[in-house]
């Protein structure tokens, strides 16, 4: 980071390529969209850059990028408030290229419609919980993160964080395991 | 420990953030209570289900795209404290504002010029001096101007004898 801030282009592809995985994957669960994901972590990358000459390291590097992130993720949506800004269903006749990631060769076609449904279905569930259950919840579930690091990342306390996760996974039962309720 | 004492912690056992004592305390309720070991069951089929949720990979072009983006923006970018005026000139109500002002200033100056004396080529003015009109009119800029030795030349080879006169 301290290369990158005194403007080493190499220092800072490296550090884009450390991270854009796990931001762009952030992100992609929080908005649904990947072509959205893609813009936003771009932004992400250029705040990060924007910054890099400010940055004092007072918490790990991760927590510091994710709390861009999730500042991107939230302006989003309340710059996209009013319009429809997540597309959870694919065009009719045409898959839905969101869902076409890690697919496994040795997988039938069945199995991965079965994967992509599931998937789909497991997306619209996280769209629907509230912004901050949300957040939390991906950070503790994609990136296994404590609720210390989330509670840095997010600015709230800890104990906010835990009662985030327990109405989010309470909203998460009822639309997965019991979605006709 | 009591079942709606545990039901509160369920989250955060199932997260590993109880301290060893508050686990095991939590973890010794579950096998002794069916009601909430049911409900701890249920929590971790949510949990797994999660993961069925695919991850993408950034595309062979992200780093190439951000790069350009960044260039872009610097070469745009206004000095620190002045980013309010782009951010006020980039919306699209404060250009058509600024368009319709315009237009509005640009006719009222007008009709105060052409009523002042100030402006040389008003109607009342013209008819002081016929010389006035002919400079600023659009012939002023002809190559052969009226009058002169070019003007007659031509007139003579456009129309003949009629021009030599």
């Amino acid at each position: 980071m301290s290369r990158t801030a005194e403007g080493d282009g190499y220092a800072f592809e490296v550090l884009v390529g450390r991270h854009q995985t796990s931001v762009l994957n952030l992100i992609y669960r929080y908005v649904g969209d990947r072509t959205k994901a893609r813009d936003l972590a771009q932004e992400v990358f250029i705040r990060v850059w924007r910054a890099a000459k400010s940055y004092a390291p007072k918490a790990k590097f991760t927590t510091w990028i994710y709390r861009i992130t999730a500042n991107v993720c939230l302006n989003e949506l309340k710059s996209a408030k009013g319009k429809k800004l997540i597309q959870l269903e694919p065009e009719e006749g045409r898959p839905n290229s969101d869902y076409q990631t890690h697919l496994n060769a040795s997988q039938s076609p069945e199995d991965i419609l079965v994967g992509e449904e599931s998937s789909r279905q497991i997306s619209d569930a996280l769209q629907s919980l509230p912004e901050n259950q949300r957040m939390a919840l991906i950070l503790k579930r994609y990136d296994n993160l404590s609720y210390e690091e989330i509670a840095k990342i997010m600015e709230c306390s800890i104990s906010a964080v835990e009662s985030l996760l327990v109405r989010a996974k309470r909203n998460l039962q009822e639309k997965l395991i019991f979605p006709e309720n | 420990m009591k079942c709606s004492q545990v039901q509160k912690r369920l989250s955060a056992f199932q997260d590993g953030e109880l301290n060893a004592q508050e686990g095991q305390r939590v973890s010794k309720h579950l096998e002794s209570c069916l009601a909430c070991r049911e409900r701890y069951i249920e929590m971790e089929k949510v949990w797994q289900a999660l993961g069925d949720l695919n991850e993408i990979t950034p595309e062979p072009g992200f780093y190439g795209e951000l790069v350009k983006k960044i260039n872009d923006s610097h070469e745009t970018r206004f000095p620190a404290g002045f980013q309010w005026l782009f951010q006020f000139f980039s919306s699209p109500w404060a250009t058509s504002t600024l368009l319709i002002a315009g237009i509005l200033i640009g006719t009222f100056l007008g009709n105060i010029l052409a009523k002042s004396d100030l402006f040389p080529f008003q109607q009342s003015q013209a008819s002081h001096s016929q010389a006035a009109i002919e400079v600023f009119s659009l012939r002023a800029f002809d190559p052969v101007p009226p009058g002169t030795l070019g003007d007659k030349y031509l007139r003579m080879a456009n129309y003949g004898e009629e021009g030599r006169r």
